[in-house]
């Protein structure tokens, strides 16, 4: 069973290092998605997993298989891993069929069994009628598809994939997801996914892995890391978020200045300095002027309205010059310079170390 | 990396890694044909016969005015023809790249003849139409105005003959790197002039010409450096008007009585000069960059010139007839009738000429032997040196790989004369006596043209996305695999472009070429430069225009290598 396990995973450039002390288990057949802006270190623990790079300390074993430590490296052709590159990397002089067979001719495959295989995987990614044609004559989507198909055909116990689609266009992109989740759930390898995109990164991912400055910030389902933030970085990182920042009054209740918040969620321990996320649509919003209760509530003034078809979002200006943004069903039309009535539910305010 | 325990589980037995050793070897014979001729010069310029050290060679150039001469006319003929090169270069290239001038094509190749003809060639060429006696152009001025038999209007063996002549074939260096600069002005620059409000002319003066500078003025360098390195031209057309450049000088220092210390203490300050000015064209071509910044934004847009497009494309040609059109003619007609002065009519046409040089001139065949087996050989050893160490600088195989590029490109600042010099000083005593061997030649040729192969292939595999490499790394092919089933087929047209390159470059040398030949390993380019001594330019011609027919093969070769299917996809 081809589980991968990352110990203390450490790789530096000069001085800086690009991967820190990371530490991951990553279950057979799990999905797991490195997810983190640029600069990040995930596709460098990435290229680190695949043996393309030499860790400066740390271990990466597969199984019982030990295949990177400071001594040595077992070279990526000794990996039985796959990968997509960003690139997709197609060899431009090889058509689509002699690409997705490469890996097993170099397996020394009888023919005929290279050709039942490389048909099967092709049936299966939708490129029959492309086979005997060129990477550089078919479309974006095809090409991803080949490099897919090149890599799963010689059922690898790991596949890598490095921000496959950040080359196609948002609607292949968004086809492409599904695709890759459906191929990982015909074939029940293990799968590690880098992107930068938090869309990509829920809809295809077991495990979600946010990365920032080299080290892991938060490690969780997709509804976990969404739903239960640990960090300002992995709340802002993840969908739109409001964050008020305040001193602790009491237990679970902060004072953000012009609105004091209970909290029902998050780290509501001993801080002083506490920060408070609250997502965009977990604010209610109501053109109701009256005032404000004391706790999670607050007036204010619209301050910027735009149409978004599926729903409207809103800057509105605090008292005192703060501003959060909420986002509505479209049926909810408030003017700006409007006097609005904020509600900020107290299961929603989520509390985070500062 | 050594085999480690850990746990349990046991790493397996790296497979020993021939890259290491690759690079060792490389980086050894590649210290040998660089710096062994270098520290060979060096010693010389800075010892005396008996061996003891010595600055006096310097002194005694320094003093002697047979040698602080040439060197100062050297700089000044370098100086006229990389000015003029510009001034013929940029209208030119502005022409070709930004205009809807007809016969663009035409044009271009015509300059990519002048740059493929050996500078030598082309001065033979106007000794036949420029001679002030015998000379084609000064026969018809005779017979036009009825004058006297020594009246003439062109002089072709001054030092002003020499400056033009040499401008003929340094142009094209100009005019290539203005012509791509231009080329990468997207139209949208000039457009977000012209909505700012400036005229065509006013954005052409503010925005493309500042745009275009540094790649002109690195043009403008490289010209000096042709011009103050060259020994084809200067040989044929100073030495009979009595004065000489650095470069014969130099050469002339190897005449009886030899002066091997002299000759190398004189070629010290060509080199420095060389490695500075190729420093200045280097750092100039580093802030290029800038014109890149927007290569995306919309394509170049065509000036139309309305009713000027012929007269521009007749001026166009009335120019390059003066590297190429008017000299090849020469050569032809020369070649087909029996003496260089007599009228090309029916009945003076003959092939005795070819059969001359074909048949009974002893000398041509061995000489064609000679080049072509050169040719061949460096252009193979060539290319094959570069592409090992272009990969290895590329990918980074092991520690220290910049150093390889390093070496691989020093010996463009070695000028050919010099690196004669160096290698004549190096391979004529022990333990390498090579001198007399076509293997000096070889070496010299390899040398010569690595710089210009190892870039060419060094951005070819810049070109060539390592992923994949890598892609075919993860699927089970080893390094060695990878680099032959997918690096070596992706690179083969650049190889091939490679060689084809080092072919021409090698049956075309002359400056390292004359220091190093002797009566058994006689080259085209020498039979050539000896008959011009005796004044058979019918020999000659047929020579010169069986070189050039040759090169002129090759390029088209090179030209018409497929273009790879996928390059657009890397």
């Amino acid at each position: 069973m081809a589980a991968v396990e990352v110990e203390h995973l450490t790789k530096r450039f000069g001085a800086r290092p690009a991967v820190d002390d990371l530490t991951l288990k990553v279950e057979h057949g799990l999905f797991a998605c490195l997810l983190g802006p640029s600069g990040c270190g995930k596709t460098t623990a990435l290229r680190l997993i695949a043996g393309f790079l030499a860790p400066d300390d740390g271990a990466i074993r597969v199984g019982e298989r030990l295949l990177s430590s400071r001594n040595g490296v077992v070279p990526p052709e000794k990996r039985n891993m796959s990968m997509i590159f960003q690139s997709y990397a197609l060899w431009p002089h090889m058509t689509v069929r002699e690409n997705v067979a490469y890996g097993l001719r170099l397996r020394r495959l009888a023919r005929t069994e290279i050709e039942r295989r490389v048909d099967d995987i092709l049936a299966v990614t939708r490129l029959r009628a492309e086979a005997d044609r060129y990477p550089a004559d078919i479309s974006g989507g095809q090409q991803q598809r080949v490099a897919l198909a090149r890599a799963l055909v010689v059922e690898p116990e790991i596949l890598l994939l490095d921000e496959p689609l950040s080359n196609l266009d948002a609607s292949l992109r968004e086809e492409m997801r599904f695709e890759i989740r459906r191929l990982h759930d015909a074939y029940r390898y293990t799968t590690l996914y880098v992107t930068h995109d938090q869309a990509e990164a829920m809809t295809t991912a077991d495990l979600i892995v946010v990365m920032n400055q080299g080290r892991i910030e938060q490690l969780g389902s997709p509804e976990e890391v969404y739903e239960r933030p640990r960090t300002e970085f992995v709340a802002r990182f993840l969908g739109g978020t409001n964050i008020l920042r305040g001193r602790r009054i009491a237990e679970g209740l902060v004072d953000c200045g012009s609105v004091v918040l209970r909290c029902g969620t998050g780290e509501l321990g001993h801080r002083e300095e506490t920060i408070v996320a609250i997502r965009l649509h977990h604010v209610d919003l109501s053109i109701d002027g009256g005032r404000a209760l004391p706790v999670n509530e607050a007036n204010g003034t619209v301050a910027r309205r735009i149409y978004l078809g599926a729903q409207r979002d809103y800057l509105v200006a605090l008292a005192d010059g703060q501003q959060l943004r909420v986002t509505t069903p479209p049926s909810v039309d408030i003017p700006v310079g409007a006097a609005v009535k904020l509600r900020l539910p107290p299961e929603h305010c989520r509390a985070l170390p500062e | 990396m050594a085999p480690a325990a850990m746990n349990g589980a046991v790493l397996p037995r790296a497979r020993v890694d021939l890259s290491g050793l690759v690079f060792a070897s490389l980086a050894l014979l590649l210290c040998a044909l660089v710096l062994l001729p270098l520290a060979w010069l060096v010693w010389f310029g800075i010892t005396d016969k008996s061996g003891a050290a010595t600055l006096g060679n310097f002194t005694t150039l320094a003093a002697d005015p047979s040698f602080t001469r040439p060197f100062v006319l050297t700089l000044g003929v370098a100086l006229a023809v990389s000015l003029l090169s510009c001034l013929v270069a940029t209208p030119l290239a502005w022409l070709v790249a930004r205009t809807d001038m007809p016969g663009r094509r035409t044009v271009r190749l015509l300059v990519m003849a002048s740059f493929v003809t050996p500078p030598f060639l082309g001065a033979i060429a106007w000794e036949i139409l420029a001679a002030p006696n015998s000379g084609a152009l000064n026969q018809w001025y005779r017979a036009l105005f009825d004058l006297e038999a020594d009246a003439h209007v062109f002089d072709i063996y001054t030092v002003e003959g020499l400056v033009f002549v040499m401008t003929c074939y340094a142009f094209p260096y100009v005019f290539v790197l203005a012509a791509n600069a231009l080329e990468r002005i997207p139209a949208d620059l000039e457009d977000a002039a012209a909505i700012l409000g400036s005229g065509r002319w006013q954005s052409f003066r503010r925005i493309s010409l500042p745009l275009v500078m540094p790649s002109l003025l690195a043009g403008a360098l490289v010209a000096f450096l042709q011009a103050m390195t060259q020994f084809g031209a200067p040989a044929i057309l100073a030495l009979p008007a009595g004065f000489h450049v650095i470069t014969t000088r130099i050469w002339s220092l190897f005449q009886y009585p030899p002066e091997p210390h002299l000759a190398a203490a004189a070629s010290l300050p060509l080199l420095l000069l060389t490695v500075l000015l190729l420093r200045g064209q280097h750092s100039l071509l580093r802030g290029r960059g800038y014109v890149v910044i927007a290569g995306k934004g919309g394509a170049m847009r065509r000036i139309s010139l309305g009713r000027w497009r012929w007269p521009a494309f007749a001026a166009a040609l009335a120019v390059l007839a003066l590297p190429v059109l008017l000299p090849y003619a020469a050569l032809f007609k020369t070649a087909l009738v029996p003496t260089a002065s007599d009228a090309l009519t029916w009945s003076t046409l003959t092939l005795r000429n070819f059969r001359f040089v074909f048949e009974e001139f002893s000398a041509t065949r061995l000489a064609l032997a000679n080049t072509l087996i050169l040719g061949l050989a460096a252009a193979t050893a060539g290319s094959a040196l570069a592409l090992v160490s272009a990969f290895l600088a590329a990918r980074r195989v092991v520690p220290g790989a910049a150093l390889l590029g390093a070496l691989a490109s020093a010996p463009a600042a070695i000028p050919g004369i010099v690196l004669g010099v160096g290698l004549f000083l190096a391979y004529t005593r022990p333990p390498f006596v090579l001198y007399g061997s076509l293997a000096i030649l070889l070496l010299a040729f390899v040398t010569i043209e690595l710089p210009a192969a190892y870039q060419q292939l060094r951005s070819a595999l810049a070109g060539l996305h390592p992923e994949l490499e890598e892609a075919g790394r993860i699927l089970g092919a080893s390094r060695g695999r990878a680099l032959w089933q997918i690096t070596t087929p992706l690179l083969g047209s650049s190889v091939i472009a490679t060689w084809c390159f080092i072919f021409i470059g090698a049956i075309r040398e002359l400056s390292a070429t004359i220091m190093l030949t002797t009566a058994d390993t006689k080259l085209v380019s020498v039979i050539i430069y000896d008959l011009n001594e005796s004044g058979d330019l019918g020999a000659i011609s047929v020579l010169g225009i069986t070189l050039l027919a040759i090169t002129f093969i090759v390029v088209a070769i090179a030209n018409r290598l497929p273009r790879r299917r996928g390059d657009a996809m890397t």
